[in-house]
């Protein structure tokens, strides 16, 4: 059976071209960037081409404003922890309900450490509420972190606002963004829209590039003590000899991303194709994040009265990889932070999908899970004691959110 | 997390999603025995249904011959609810001896089962139980005659111990002691409580201390660290009361007469200190100048009138 990958949120192919990039430097051209002979300088040239190919999808800021990292969770493990290890006697950190664990978990943790942090709650769509925001930025506020495009969901915040507005009210609160999802979907330009965009995280698997690679923006000048210590590569900044294959092939994948930047397009055309056939044929379906702006390839449904996960295993019988924020995906007990911060209600809280599209989708795929969907969701439906199969609704007795209405979009 | 299903789990799944003759999926009308387990704000819930062939003078010898469930829940939650039809019908059991079967049966039917997914098969053996008691009170057999120990009597009343999913104290020692669980993780995969927020796991009362009382103080282990509750409010910031009223007087004076005539408005959303954050609504909102409008009409107004260091910020 053919692959149906839809869970590029999670994970992308790994680009050919990044591939080719990447092989000679895991055979013959294997010398430390840092060694001092000729043989070496050809690798050392490598991580500055990728470097600056790096810096152009960003914009075309400096490149050496960037450090390579393990990924995303490298470097805002870094850049939340380094800004607090620079200025610890400033204590106040505002991020959001909906962030990904590798900022919430690590607010979590420097709030048990004694930080002050304030967690911006969403509404329905997923969206910030602004004046929420204002009224949470104080004197004492060190750092701002606020994700660009939630991975669960794609719900887009405004970003380069909230950061013009940080920096207005006090120019020394430093803005930092995950940008891990929109890296390559979005255009990015931190020397003009995103300017006041003072750290950025991004990894390298999530357009294209392997596993185990991504990177740091952090603009000149921002306090930011290190994570890594006890070498002197990447200026000091990020110590350990550098990961050339992978740092490579991240270059390369980032030059893709920014000359498929037009295409993003199509993918929002498939996209709205599998949302509008959905909506059309399910009935009690949510579409999380409906109303807002979203990422051009991401798709959340909650389907009321069922379960992911259990959806997620037909699927992949269909060859259909997808994934769901149900608490049986999770390998926890609770279903998604995020579907919980956005009041999905609770018949449709354990229900969810998330479909996420890449450059590789086409339309053929989009039309395989459009013809097979439907029929996993009726499948558990009939199985499900909350909903009457004859009727296709909900039994009368089933328990509802008040008011009762169907939410078909 | 990929799935650790066994072949036989996996089988069943699909069998019974798909109503291969021979499954159980479904609900008996007017049914002899009702039980449910579990609810939809907990991620899983088994409706249990079973018809007896009566027995003409005693009810003890009914005996089970159908057996249907409905299931809200996870691959390993509807091959379990399978599995439990499967063993009940297939072991022409009287509702009584069907009391013997227990969660293990149905791990051991299904060939195994993931351990973070054992609570599937324990909703399957407590839906069983209740739908055994719902055919004594029908049948009017006393239960406790028939030798069988009244456990769950009370449990629903009693002092909730987690909270997130709702399990009570006398439940879970009950459980401690018939499914051996020693540790917080093996209470959490068996009947899930403590899996969410974990705020009961070392409250005093919480799940440790309900193990310590059932097995003896354990040596203690680096607990993990206390929970943090996020906390979605946020604290207006102190502004001077005489301040505030003397912009919002300007404002209202004069700023917003100014604009109004335009067709626009203005809102002011907070202020600190000296800074003024301000929406424009109305015609000004999508005008390429509005950043512009404000800041050089309202900020020199406030300027002059109230005091020369505010600022304004547009949201």
């Amino acid at each position: 059976m053919k692959t149906i990958y839809l869970d590029n949120n999670a994970t992308t192919a790994v680009a050919p071209e990044v591939t080719a990039a990447l092989a000679p430097f895991l055979a013959d051209q294997y010398f430390n960037p840092s060694s001092a002979y000729d043989q070496a300088r050809q690798v050392s040239a490598a991580l500055q081409t990728a470097r600056h190919e790096l810096a152009v999808l960003l914009g075309g800021v400096t490149p050496d404003q960037l450090t390579f990292t393990s990924g995303a969770t490298e470097s805002n493990n870094w850049a939340i922890g380094g800004v607090v290890r620079a200025q610890p006697q400033r204590r106040h950190i505002v991020t959001t309900a909906v962030e990904h664990p590798a900022v919430f978990e690590v607010c979590k943790e420097l709030a048990r450490q004694g930080c002050d942090v304030t967690f911006l709650p969403v509404d329905r769509s997923g969206q910030l509420d602004r004046d929420a925001y204002v009224r949470a930025l104080r004197p004492d506020t060190l750092l701002v972190t606020i994700m660009l495009a939630n991975n669960e969901t794609g719900v887009l915040f405004p970003v380069a606002e909230l950061a013009r507005i940080a920096h207005e009210t006090n120019p020394a609160i430093i803005f930092h963004t995950d940008a891990t999802q929109a890296i390559g979907k979005l255009p990015l330009d931190l020397t003009g829209e995103f300017e006041h965009v003072d750290l950025l995280s991004l990894s390298g698997h999530k357009i294209h590039a392997p596993k185990g690679v991504g990177a740091l923006y952090a603009k000149r000048g921002t306090p930011l003590r290190p994570l890594i210590i006890g070498g002197h590569q990447e200026n000091g900044r990020r110590a350990g000899t550098e990961n050339v294959p992978f740092i490579v092939a991240l270059g390369r994948a980032a030059r893709l991303a920014a000359d498929h930047l037009a295409g993003v397009d199509q993918i929002r055309q498939l996209r709205d194709r599998l949302e509008d056939a959905v909506v059309r044929t399910i009935p009690y379906l949510e579409v999380n994040g409906h109303g807002a702006p979203r990422l051009p390839n991401t798709l959340n449904l909650s389907c009321h009265y069922i379960e992911g996960e259990s959806i997620l295993y037909q699927l992949n019988e269909h060859g259909i990889c997808a994934s769901s924020g149900s608490a049986c995906t999770s390998g926890s007990l609770e279903p998604s932070h995020v579907l919980k911060a956005m009041h999905v209600p609770f018949t449709a809280m354990h229900g969810s999908v998330r479909f996420s599209l890449s450059r590789y989708t086409t339309a053929a795929e989009v039309d395989r899970v459009i013809e097979v969907f439907p029929e996993v969701v009726a499948s558990l439906r009939r199985i499900s004691p909350y909903w009457d199969a004859a009727r296709n609704a909900p039994r009368p007795t089933a328990p509802q959110e008040s008011p009762a209405q169907p939410t078909n979009h | 997390m990929a799935w650790e299903y066994s072949e036989k789990t996996r089988q069943i799944f699909m069998d019974a999603v798909h109503g291969k003759p021979g499954t159980h999926m479904g609900e008996i009308e007017k049914p002899d025995g009702f039980g449910e387990h579990g609810s939809i704000v907990c991620g899983d819930a088994l409706r249990f249904t079973f018809r007896v062939r009566q027995h003409a003078t005693d009810p003890l010898q009914d005996v089970i011959t159908e057996a249907r469930y409905l299931t809200f829940g996870c691959t390993s939650a509807i091959a379990a609810s399978e599995a439990l039809c499967t063993i009940i019908e297939h072991g022409q059991y009287t509702p009584i001896q069907a009391l013997k079967v227990t969660n293990q049966d149905i791990v051991r039917f299904l060939e195994g089962l993931p351990a973070q997914k054992i609570h599937c098969s324990v909703m399957g053996a407590e839906a069983l139980e209740s739908a055994v008691f719902n055919w004594a009170q029908k049948r009017g057999v006393d239960l406790a005659l028939a030798g069988v120990q009244l456990q769950t009597k009370g449990e629903d009343e009693g002092r909730i111990v987690c909270k997130c999913f709702s399990v009570t104290e006398p439940y879970i020692r009950r459980k401690i002691k018939e499914l051996n669980l020693r540790t917080i993780p093996d209470i959490t995969n068996a009947i899930k409580a403590g899996g969410a927020c974990a705020s009961c796991h070392h409250a005093p009362g919480g799940l440790q201390d309900l193990l310590d009382e059932a097995w003896g103080r354990q040596p203690a282990a680096g607990g993990p660290p206390p929970p943090v509750v996020p906390r979605t409010e946020t604290p207006a910031g102190a502004s001077s009361f005489q301040r505030f009223k003397q912009i919002e007087q300007v404002i209202a004076q004069s700023v917003r007469p100014a604009l109004q005539h335009d067709g626009g408005d203005i809102e002011v959303v907070d202020i600190k200190d000296n800074l003024v954050y301000c929406r424009l609504s109305g015609a000004c909102a999508g005008c390429m100048g509005a950043q512009a409008t404000l800041k050089m009409m309202v900020e020199r107004t406030l300027k002059e009138e109230v005091s020369e260091q505010l600022r304004v910020i547009a949201v």
